[in-house]
C-alpha cells in the first residue's frame, strides 16, 4: 500500500514544480461560473421566480460550482496510458511490481487532489461573490463523502477507455463522447431535478447521476434519504465498474504493443 | 546457474498496410489489409548469473522485442522462456523485483523533478526500508558519479549525466540481473565511457547480469564477454567476443613511412593497396591468404621503415560483414 501512496506523493510534488501553471488553470473555473452567473440570472429573471424546481439561484450557483469542481478534478487516466503506450513509456510502468491499474489510480488521485482542492478554494470565493455564502456544513460532509465514490466512478471509466489504447492507441473521441454524457445524463449542465419526470426515471438507472449530481445536488440540499441512496447506487456502480476494469486489464494485457519495438 | 533460457521465442506483429492516397485510404476503412511481421523468429539462448551478454543487430532486427518479451511487458506469439526462474509475462511482478530495466531512449526518472525523488519513490515501489534505499542511493551515487546531480531537476541534466542516472535508478533494489536497451545510444565517448565503467563495476562487486543490446560495437568490446548477434528475428552468431574477433578478424589495415620517397610503382601481392603517398603507404591484407612476416619483410625491403601501425578493422565491420553473410536469402 505505501508505494501507491509514494505514488501519489510524487504526482503532488510534481504538481509542485510548476506552481504557476498549475494556479494558471483554475482560472478556469472562474471563467466558467461568471458565464454561468450570467446566464442563471437572466434564466431566474425571465422566468420571474425566486425558485425552479425547488433550486434557488443561489443553490443553482453552488451547484454548478461543485459539478465543475468534479468535471476538473476528475482523472486523466485515459489520455495518460494514450500518451505512455504512443511513447513507449508503458514498458517502464508495466516492468515495475506494481498494479498497473492502482498505479494510475494513484497517480490520478495525486493530480486530481490537487486541482479539486484549488478549484474549491477559488469556487468559493468566486461563487461566494456572485450568489452570496456557501451551503450549511452537512451539505458540505454529504458532498464530501459522495464524492469519493463519484471520483472513482469517473476514474474506472477513464481507466477504461485508457486501456483500449492498448488496441487503437488514440482514445480522446472516446473521452469526448462520455464527457458529453457526463454534462447531459449526469446533471452537470442542468440538474437532473430540471429534467422532466420520465426522463429523470431514466437517468436514474445509469451510473452517471452517481458521477456529477450527488455529491452537487446533496451539498445544496442535503437530505438525508437521497444521501443514502445516492450512496447505494454510487458504491453498485464502483462494484460493476471496478469488475469490468479488471476483466478489460487481463484481455488488453496480451494485446499490447509497445511502440518502438 | 541459468539467469536466462529461452526457447524457440517467436513474436509477430500485425500491422495495418495502405497503399498511398485518398482513394487507398477509404478503401482500408472498409476493406483493411494486415501485414504480418514477424519480429523475431523461434530464438533460443541461455545467459548464466553474472554473465555480461551483448545482444547486438541492425534496427528493427527484433532485440527491443526480445527484451521485452523476457521482461514480461510482451507476451510472445509462441515459444517460452524463464528468467530468473520465472515465466515473464505470466509472472512479471513478482520478476520485477529481480530485475532492472533501462530503455535508453526513454526516461523512468520523473522529468520535472530531481533524480533523487525518483529515486525515494522507487524505494517505496521494491518496498526497501528508508535505511536500506539510502544506502543504496550513497553507493550508486558514488558508483556512477551522480551524487552533484542528484538534487538538479532531470530535465536540466545532459543526455550523459541523464542516462547514468537513469542506470544507476535502475539498480537501486538490487537486482540480479538488468536489461539494458540500448543505454548508450546517443552518447559522446567520454559519457559512453563513464556508463560502461560503471556498470562493470556493478558486475563485479554485486555480480549483476547485464544483458545488453546496442548498435555500438564499442559497448561490446568493453562490456560483453559474449555476444549474440541477431538480424531478421534470427540468431546470426553466438559466440565469445574474444572468438569474434579471432575468428572475424582476419584482415589487417597498415601503415607505413619511410625515410625516403616511396618508388611510384610501389606495388605487392595479395595486398590491396588503399594509399599511396610521397613518404607512406597505406594496405589492407587478409591474414588468411597473406602471411604477415612476408608483407613485413617485403615492406622494410623497399626501403629505410620511419614508422609502421598494424591496426584491426573497427569490430563494427566485422559485424556488418556478418549481417550481409547471414541475411537469408528470402528478405
Amino acid at each position: 500500500m505505501k508505494k501507491y501512496l509514494a505514488i501519489l506523493k510524487m504526482q503532488v510534488i510534481n504538481n509542485l514544480a510548476y506552481p504557476g501553471d498549475f494556479l494558471g488553470r483554475s482560472v478556469s473555473i472562474a471563467v466558467f461560473l461568471f458565464i454561468f452567473a450570467g446566464l442563471w440570472q437572466t434564466t431566474y429573471i425571465i422566468a420571474g421566480t425566486a425558485s425552479i424546481n425547488g433550486l434557488t439561484f443561489a443553490n443553482m450557483m453552488w451547484y454548478l460550482m461543485m459539478a465543475e469542481t468534479i468535471e476538473l478534478g476528475r482523472p486523466r487516466t485515459n489520455r495518460i496510458i494514450s500518451e505512455q503506450v504512443k511513447n513507449g513509456e508503458v514498458a517502464y510502468i508495466l516492468s515495475k511490481p506494481y498494479n498497473f491499474v492502482l498505479y494510475h489510480f494513484s497517480f490520478g488521485l495525486g493530480d486530481g487532489l490537487m486541482r479539486i482542492v484549488i478549484n474549491i478554494l477559488v469556487g468559493i470565493l468566486v461563487t461566494w461573490l456572485l450568489a452570496g455564502p456557501p451551503p450549511s456544513l452537512l451539505g458540505w460532509g454529504m458532498a464530501l463523502i459522495t464524492m469519493v465514490g463519484a471520483w472513482i466512478l469517473h476514474f474506472c471509466m477513464m481507466a477504461l477507455i485508457g486501456l483500449a489504447a492498448f488496441v487503437v492507441e488514440e482514445t480522446n473521441s472516446f473521452e469526448l463522447i462520455y464527457q458529453k454524457f457526463v454534462f447531459v445524463l449526469g446533471g452537470m449542465m442542468l440538474p437532473l431535478d430540471l429534467f422532466p419526470q420520465w426522463l429523470q426515471e431514466i437517468v436514474r438507472v445509469l451510473p452517471f447521476p452517481y458521477m456529477m449530481y450527488a455529491p452537487a445536488r446533496l451539498f445544496v440540499k442535503p437530505e438525508f434519504d437521497l444521501f443514502l441512496q445516492m450512496l447505494a447506487g454510487q458504491w453498485f456502480w464502483v462494484g460493476v465498474l471496478v469488475v469490468l476494469l479488471a476483466l478489460a486489464y487481463r484481455g488488453s494485457e496480451k494485446v499490447l504493443t509497445v511502440n518502438g519495438g | 546457474m541459468t539467469a536466462i533460457e529461452v526457447n524457440q521465442l517467436t513474436r509477430a506483429f500485425q500491422s495495418k498496410r495502405k497503399a498511398a492516397g485518398l482513394a487507398a485510404s477509404a478503401r482500408a476503412l472498409f476493406q483493411p489489409e494486415y501485414n504480418t511481421v514477424e519480429a523475431v523468429r523461434g530464438i533460443s539462448f541461455r545467459m548464466e548469473a553474472g554473465e555480461l551478454l551483448g545482444f547486438i543487430g541492425p534496427n528493427g532486427a527484433g532485440k527491443s522485442t526480445t527484451i521485452k518479451m523476457l521482461t514480461g511487458i510482451l507476451h510472445p506469439s509462441s515459444g517460452g522462456a524463464r528468467v530468473l526462474g520465472f515465466t515473464p509475462w505470466k509472472e512479471r511482478e513478482k520478476l520485477a523485483f529481480q530485475i532492472g530495466t533501462v530503455f535508453g531512449q526513454r526516461p523512468q526518472l520523473w522529468y520535472h523533478l530531481p533524480a533523487i525523488d525518483t529515486f525515494l519513490l522507487f524505494g517505496k515501489i521494491y518496498e526497501l526500508d528508508d535505511r536500506e534505499t539510502q544506502k543504496r542511493i550513497d553507493l550508486l551515487a558514488e558508483a556512477f558519479e551522480i551524487r552533484d546531480l542528484l538534487e538538479t531537476p532531470v530535465r536540466k541534466l545532459s543526455l550523459g549525466q541523464r542516462m547514468r542516472c537513469e542506470v544507476a535508478a535502475s539498480l537501486l533494489h538490487r537486482p540480479k540481473l538488468i536489461l539494458l536497451d540500448e543505454p548508450s545510444i546517443g552518447l559522446d565517448v567520454v559519457a559512453k565511457q563513464h556508463i560502461r565503467d560503471a556498470i562493470r563495476r556493478m558486475n563485479q562487486e554485486e555480480g549483476v547480469g547485464v544483458l545488453l543490446t546496442s548498435h555500438d560495437a564499442g559497448d561490446l568490446e568493453a562490456l560483453c564477454k559474449r555476444v549474440i548477434i541477431v538480424n531478421h528475428g534470427q540468431i546470426v552468431y553466438e559466440d565469445k567476443v574474444s572468438n569474434l574477433k579471432r575468428k572475424h578478424l582476419t584482415t589487417k589495415l597498415v601503415e607505413v613511412r619511410y625515410a625516403e620517397e616511396v618508388p611510384a610503382n610501389f606495388r605487392l601481392d595479395g595486398v590491396e593497396i588503399l594509399k599511396v603517398g610521397r613518404y607512406g603507404v597505406k594496405l589492407r591484407f587478409d591474414t588468411d591468404q597473406t602471411a604477415v612476416d612476408s608483407v613485413l619483410a617485403h615492406l622494410s625491403g623497399v626501403g629505410e621503415l620511419v614508422d609502421i601501425t598494424i591496426s584491426d578493422p573497427p569490430l563494427e565491420e566485422v559485424i556488418a560483414k556478418i549481417y550481409r553473410e547471414a541475411a537469408p536469402a528470402s528478405s
